[in-house]
């Protein structure tokens, strides 16, 4: 919540038709000039900022630092590319536009987008830095766009003559697949020295795991849609145990213990990578097929009753090829998934409301192994009997 | 103009003097081009411990020996005389400019505006010099700027002591909170006379 006014230098070169970032230079400096004033304004109401260009035909100042945020959108628009940019005229003109604002009381700071060659030479660029250093003045330096020989070491220099305090801060954005802003939105250039501005990062970083590349798990903000979050969560562990379930039973019987600790690690491990929408809804849809009149299912995927039974039988097929004698009707299949302790707490525990601890719980557990084991013995009474 | 003590200097009473540092706003004293950021701060206190250079002092940057201090009071004050302890090894400030009661100077403003007065400053490492002002200038001080451009020789600038020497009024510059009444209501403006019969008056 720094009371500060910003006046923000924008590169409007020819180097900025190149197409490295998405979808020009350009556009992707303009949305993070947008952003940036955005997150600005918000930390702090009395906060000003303005825009200067820095190419063309020369430096221009487009919006002397004003809280109006409508009206430093408005000049961002129709800015034509052309030219070479004058960073130390940019840079001094910015000073001096923030030498005249209203409000004395506010920190000065300059935001540079470095995107083309630099032509001054570094001396020149540390004595600008000294004079900005000794006004009290704080510079960020986005670099990005052009990368030229010297250019980082410039920049570098810069930035050392400049930065009292960890005051200054310098990005480097490389090209590549995510947004000049995406990156941006990290670092200390929007955040403003770790405080402040975390409400309106915290707000972009969700609206972009909306459009696509997502931070969160399945790609939607638990804060926009808790429910679809809760159910695609549940159904994607429930998924990961009957997965864990299936193998194990396919594998040895003897290792029960090493692998139910598995599944039930993994079923309350989250899911790090992200993952793509529609295998979800795949994987969502082909659990609560699996699973019949499971209340924790997605919500919204139909059942049919025909790949339903598909499904049982398919299972069913496979485990009496494995064991060969014993009855392989979906009802003892059932009950072994349900004499299963392990994997019933495991599926317990993932659903919410239910402590697989509670007394009444175990209850109900223990009188469904009870039913699933006479049934048992009843099948390995007729198998000796049927051998003979 | 400078004048030394021609007495054996008792700490009470010349302390008293020196008792607008009390007056200062310490949360808005800024300083431009100094090394390290709130330092300025340090140098505002009491007569006995002008010399006491073991806490923070003021320095400037490397190799920039210019300084700018801007010191608001909390209430118009009537500076008399002002003294400033500097350092050792020529690093002590050799000329000394005040502006009044202007805010938001910064070095090209300082360098170009005309003072209201200037002096050229002798080392005072006992802290026992102190230069007088025209007080017909000084007689409702806000805020004061100190520009130090230069210093004797060295390659920082070092303030260990800024003292002023004058009297408080109790004059604020604040927001003033007026009431308008087009017709007054004698209900509104009850006083102390109020039981006795007779006329009340507004105070």
């Amino acid at each position: 919540m720094v009371l500060e006014a910003t006046m923000i230098c924008i590169d409007n070169s020819e180097w900025m038709r190149n197409g490295d970032y998405s979808p020009s230079r350009f556009q992707a400096q303009a949305d993070a000039v947008s952003l940036i004033c955005g997150a600005k304004t918000q930390s702090n109401p009395e906060n000003t900022v303005g825009i200067l260009t820095m190419a063309g035909k020369g430096v221009r100042v487009l919006a002397t630092p004003t809280s109006d945020l409508g009206k430093i959108l408005s000049c961002m628009h129709g800015l034509e590319m052309g030219g070479e940019t004058n960073l130390a005229a940019g840079i001094l003109i910015a000073q001096l536009a923030l030498k005249h604002r209203q409000n004395k009381n506010q920190q000065q700071r300059i935001i540079v987008f470095a995107g083309s060659p630099i032509k001054h030479e570094r001396k020149a660029l540390e004595i600008i830095g000294k004079k900005l250093k000794k006004n009290s003045v704080a510079l960020d330096i986005v670099n990005f766009g052009e990368e030229e020989d010297g250019k980082p070491e410039k920049l570098e220099a810069l930035l050392g003559s400049v930065n009292n305090n960890d005051t200054s801060h310098m990005v480097h954005v490389p090209p590549g697949q995510n947004a000049l802003s995406d990156v941006l939105i990290s670092t200390p250039v929007f955040t403003g020295d770790g405080e402040g501005g975390s409400g309106f990062a915290a707000a972009a970083a969700a609206a972009a795991a909306a459009g696509g590349v997502s931070d969160f798990d399945f790609g939607v903000d638990p804060n926009i849609d808790p429910e679809l979050a809760l159910a695609l969560r549940v159904s994607m562990e429930e998924e990961r145990a009957r997965q864990e379930a299936a193998a194990k039973k396919a594998a040895e019987e003897a290792q029960p213990q090493s692998e139910s600790q598995n599944a039930t690690s993994t079923a309350t491990e989250k899911v790090s990578d992200p993952m793509d929408e529609d295998d979800l809804l795949k994987q969502a849809v082909a659990l609560s097929m699996n699973i019949p009149g499971s209340d924790s299912s997605a919500g919204d995927a139909q059942m049919s009753e025909a790949t339903n039974d598909d499904q049982e039988l398919a299972l069913a097929l496979q485990m009496s090829m494995q064991d060969g004698s014993k009855d392989s009707s979906a009802p003892s299949d059932v009950s072994k998934v349900l004499g299963d302790q392990s994997f019933m707490s495991s599926i317990l525990s993932s659903l919410p409301g239910v402590d697989p601890n509670d007394p009444n719980v175990k209850d109900l557990l223990a009188s469904l192994l009870g039913q699933s084991e006479p049934q048992e013995k009843k099948d390995e009474d007729e198998q000796p009997k049927d051998d003979k | 103009m400078a004048c030394t003590h021609d007495h054996s200097c008792e700490d009470h009473d010349c302390s008293s003097n020196w008792s607008l540092y009390k007056h200062i706003d310490l949360s808005k004293v800024t300083a431009l081009n100094e090394a390290n950021p709130g330092s300025v701060k340090s140098v505002f206190k009491a007569w006995e411990e002008r010399l006491n250079s073991s806490g923070e002092h003021l320095e400037s940057n490397e190799g920039d020996p210019e300084l700018l201090v801007y010191i608001p009071f909390t209430s118009d004050v009537k500076i008399k005389s002002i003294s400033v302890v500097g350092g050792a090894d020529g690093t002590s400030p050799s000329k000394l400019r005040v502006f009044i009661n202007r805010d938001g100077i910064d070095f090209s403003d300082a360098q170009s505006m005309q003072p209201v007065q200037e002096w050229d400053l002798v080392e005072n490492l006992q802290g026992v010099l102190e230069y007088q002002t025209r007080y017909s200038k000084f007689q409702s001080v806000a805020n004061i700027t100190l520009h130090f451009p230069e210093s004797f020789g060295g390659d920082t600038t070092q303030i260990h002591y800024i003292g002023f020497k004058g009297e408080a009024t109790q004059l604020k510059r604040d927001v003033a909170t007026i009431v308008y009444e087009i017709t007054p209501n004698p209900s509104d403006h009850k006083t102390r006379a109020e039981t006795g019969g007779g006329l009340s008056h507004v105070e």
